[in-house]
C-alpha cells in the first residue's frame, strides 16, 4: 500500500543555525485524519511546508503517494491541497469570485466550472454568502472558503496548519464535519495541526507530537493516553487512617503503580482503572478500611501533551521518547 | 489574473482615481506651465503633446512598479503560499501577476486621455495607431511589474520596498524622454537612457499617438519584447524565494 506521507530523516536548518527540524520520520496512511500536534515552534509549519513543496529540506526525504517532494515537486502540486494558517483569499472580491480564480489558476474545465463551484460552495454552507464580499465573512466563513478552495480539485491529501485557530467553538465543529465528511466522501487524507487536543482526540485517526524538531511519539490518541499507564482512582475515607499493613498490602497489588495517601484521601495510580479496582478494594474491605466515595480519572490527551511536549529543552525531549516512567499522571490537571 | 484585477478593481474604484491624480497635475501644471516659455526644444509639436506620452507612461511606470507591494501583501497573508503550492508552472503565474497590472494600467491610461484632450493635445485620428499604443503600454507594463515581483522577491517587507519603489521610479523617468529629448541631457544621463526600456516605450507611443514618426518603432518594439522576455524569465527563477 501506497503511504500518503512517508518522510524519512527530515531536516531543516534556517539561516543562523536554527535546525526547525531535526531529523523527522513520519508515516501517515492513506485515507487517516493524522495531527500534529506540538507547542509553539516545534517545528510543525516547518514539516507542513517541506511536505508542501514550498522550500527544500536541509537534509532527508520525504515522499507524498509515493511522489519525492524536492524531485518531483510539479507532481506532487498536483494531488495536494493545501490551507496555510495565515488568511490566503482575497478579500476585496467576493467568496464566488475567490473560487472563481483559483478554479482558473487550477486549470479546472470552463465546461464544469461553475457547477464545481457552486456544489462546493453549497457542500460548506456559503451558498448564500456567495455574492458578498469576503472582507464582510466571518472567521468561520472565511476558513470554510479556503478550504473550498483547496478542495476544488479534489486533492488525494489535504493540508491544514491550525484550520481552526481563532474560531468559535460552532464554527470549529462545522470546519470539522466538513473535513470528515471528505474523508468519508472522496477519502481524503488529512493532515493538519492544532494545538486543540480536544480536536485532535475527537476527529484524527493517528496522533503524532513533534517538539524542538523531533518526532516525540505518535499512535492512535486512545494509544497515547494508555501510553502514560497513569489512571488514577481515588478513595474518600471517613475520617480514618491507613495503616501501614494495607498501604503496603496495595502497593504490592499487580498494575498498582504509585499510592499517595492524604488525610482522608487515598489516591492510587494504576495502568487500567477498571481491571485494578476490585483488588484494590478487596485489599481495603480487609482492612476494613470504609470507603465514602470513589472516582477514577483517565488521562487526557492534554496530558500526553504536557508529557512528551511540556518541556522545551532538547534533552528533556529526548529521553522521554518512547519511554514511559513511574511517576505517570504528575502532570495531571484534576 | 487579469480577471482577478478588474474584479478587484469593479469593487473598490477609489484607487483608480486617487491614483490618476498625479499624471493629470504633472501635464495640467508642468505641461501647460513649460509650454507657456518654449524652454524645450519638441521639434515643432506643442509641450503639452510632447509629454503626454510621457506621463501616461510615468502612470504605468508607478502602478507597475508598485505591483510588488500586492505581491508583499500576499506573502504576508498566506495567498501565495497558495499559490506557490497549487499546480500552475511558476513561469504562468509570474507572467499572469505582470500582466494583470497592465490592467490597471490601461485604465489609468484611459483616464488620462480625456484630460489631455481637453487639454487642446491633438491626437493621431487613426484607431489602429491608438491600439498599437495601448498595447505597447501594456507590454511594457508587464516587464516593469515583473521587475517589480523581482525586487520583492529579494526584500520581501513592505518597508524595504516603499524604500527601494521610489529609488527604482524617479531614475527611470527622468533619464528617459518622456519629459524631454535625450539629445539635451548630460553625456552620462544620456548613457542611461539609451539602456532604459522607457526610453523606448516613451518613443514608440508618441510615434504612434502624436508625431506619426515611426522611423524607430521596430527597435522600439524589439527592445521592448526583450526586457520582457528578460524580466519574466529572472522573476519566475526568483519567484519560489519570496515565500521563505
Amino acid at each position: 500500500m501506497t503511504l500518503a506521507i512517508a518522510a524519512r530523516g527530515l531536516k531543516k536548518v534556517y539561516k543562523g543555525n536554527v535546525a526547525a527540524l531535526d531529523g523527522v520520520d513520519l508515516d501517515v496512511k492513506a485515507g487517516d485524519i493524522f495531527t500534529l500536534l506540538g507547542p509553539n515552534g516545534a517545528g510543525k509549519t516547518t514539516l507542513m511546508r517541506i511536505l508542501t513543496t514550498q522550500f527544500k529540506p536541509t537534509s532527508g526525504e520525504a515522499h507524498i503517494f509515493g511522489l519525492d517532494v524536492v524531485r518531483e515537486g510539479a507532481d506532487v502540486r498536483k494531488v495536494i491541497g493545501y490551507v496555510p494558517q495565515e488568511t490566503s483569499v482575497w478579500s476585496d472580491i467576493n467568496g464566488y469570485e475567490n473560487l472563481l480564480i483559483y478554479a482558473k489558476i487550477y486549470g479546472l474545465p470552463s465546461r464544469s466550472r461553475k457547477e464545481v463551484i457552486y456544489d462546493m460552495l453549497e457542500s460548506m454552507g456559503l451558498r448564500a454568502a456567495a455574492d458578498q464580499l469576503v472582507k464582510t465573512y466571518s472567521g468561520g466563513m472565511i476558513r470554510k472558503l479556503e478550504i473550498a478552495c483547496a478542495m476544488l480539485i479534489r486533492p488525494k491529501i489535504l493540508f491544514l496548519d491550525e484550520p481552526t485557530l481563532g474560531l468559535d467553538p460552532s464554527a470549529r465543529i462545522a470546519v470539522w464535519e466538513k473535513l470528515t465528511s471528505f474523508k468519508e466522501e472522496f477519502g481524503t487524507t488529512v493532515f493538519f495541526s492544532t494545538h486543540y487536543m480536544d480536536e485532535a482526540n475527537a476527529y484524527s485517526d493517528e496522533v503524532a507530537i513533534i517538539n524542538v524538531g523531533r518526532m516525540v511519539t505518535s499512535g492512535t490518541a486512545e494509544e497515547l493516553k494508555h501510553s502514560l499507564r497513569g489512571e488514577l482512582i481515588k478513595f474518600s475515607l471517613s475520617d480514618h487512617r491507613v495503616d501501614e499493613h494495607t498501604l503496603a498490602q496495595i502497593r504490592g497489588l499487580e498494575r498498582v503503580n504509585s499510592v499517595v495517601v492524604t488525610d482522608s484521601m487515598l489516591n492510587v495510580t494504576v495502568e487500567d482503572a477498571e481491571a485494578a479496582l476490585p483488588g484494590v478494594m478487596d485489599v481495603l474491605r480487609g482492612g476494613e478500611i470504609p470507603v465514602v466515595r470513589i472516582a477514577t480519572t483517565k488521562p487526557t490527551l492534554d496530558d500526553v501533551f504536557l508529557r512528551y511536549a511540556g518541556t522545551t529543552r532538547r534533552s528533556g525531549a529526548a529521553s522521554t521518547t518512547g519511554r514511559v516512567e513511574d511517576e505517570a499522571g504528575g502532570n495531571r490537571r484534576e | 489574473m487579469m480577471e482577478l484585477e478588474l474584479r478587484r478593481l469593479r469593487n473598490d474604484r477609489t484607487e483608480v482615481y486617487t491614483r490618476a491624480v498625479q499624471p493629470v497635475l504633472w501635464l495640467v501644471v508642468f505641461g501647460t506651465v513649460f509650454s507657456q516659455i518654449h524652454a524645450i526644444p519638441t521639434s515643432g509639436i506643442p509641450y503639452v503633446d510632447y509629454i503626454t506620452p510621457g506621463v501616461m507612461l510615468q502612470s504605468v511606470l508607478f502602478v507597475a512598479v508598485l505591483y510588488g507591494l500586492t505581491l508583499v501583501w500576499e506573502r504576508d497573508t498566506g495567498i501565495l503560499k497558495k499559490l506557490l503550492v497549487a499546480p500552475a508552472s511558476r513561469y504562468a503565474t509570474v507572467i499572469g501577476r505582470s500582466m494583470s497590472s497592465g490592467v490597471r494600467a490601461i485604465i489609468q491610461v484611459v483616464i488620462i486621455i480625456p484630460v489631455a484632450l481637453l487639454l487642446g493635445v491633438s491626437f493621431i485620428p487613426n484607431p489602429a495607431y491608438f491600439a498599437a499604443a495601448l498595447a505597447i503600454l501594456f507590454v511594457i507594463s508587464g516587464g516593469f511589474a515583473a521587475l517589480s515581483i523581482i525586487v520583492a522577491s529579494l526584500l520581501k517587507t513592505r518597508e524595504r520596498f516603499m524604500g527601494i519603489g521610489n529609488a527604482l521610479i524617479l531614475p527611470l523617468f527622468f533619464a528617459s524622454n518622456a519629459l524631454y529629448p535625450i539629445a539635451l541631457m548630460p553625456r552620462a544621463i544620456q548613457i542611461v537612457a539609451v539602456f532604459n526600456p522607457l526610453t523606448y516605450a516613451v518613443d514608440a507611443v508618441r510615434g504612434l499617438m502624436i508625431t506619426g514618426n515611426l522611423a524607430l518603432l521596430p527597435l522600439d518594439v524589439a527592445v521592448i519584447v526583450l526586457f520582457d522576455i528578460l524580466m519574466f524569465a529572472v522573476a519566475s527563477l526568483n519567484f519560489r524565494k519570496i515565500i521563505e
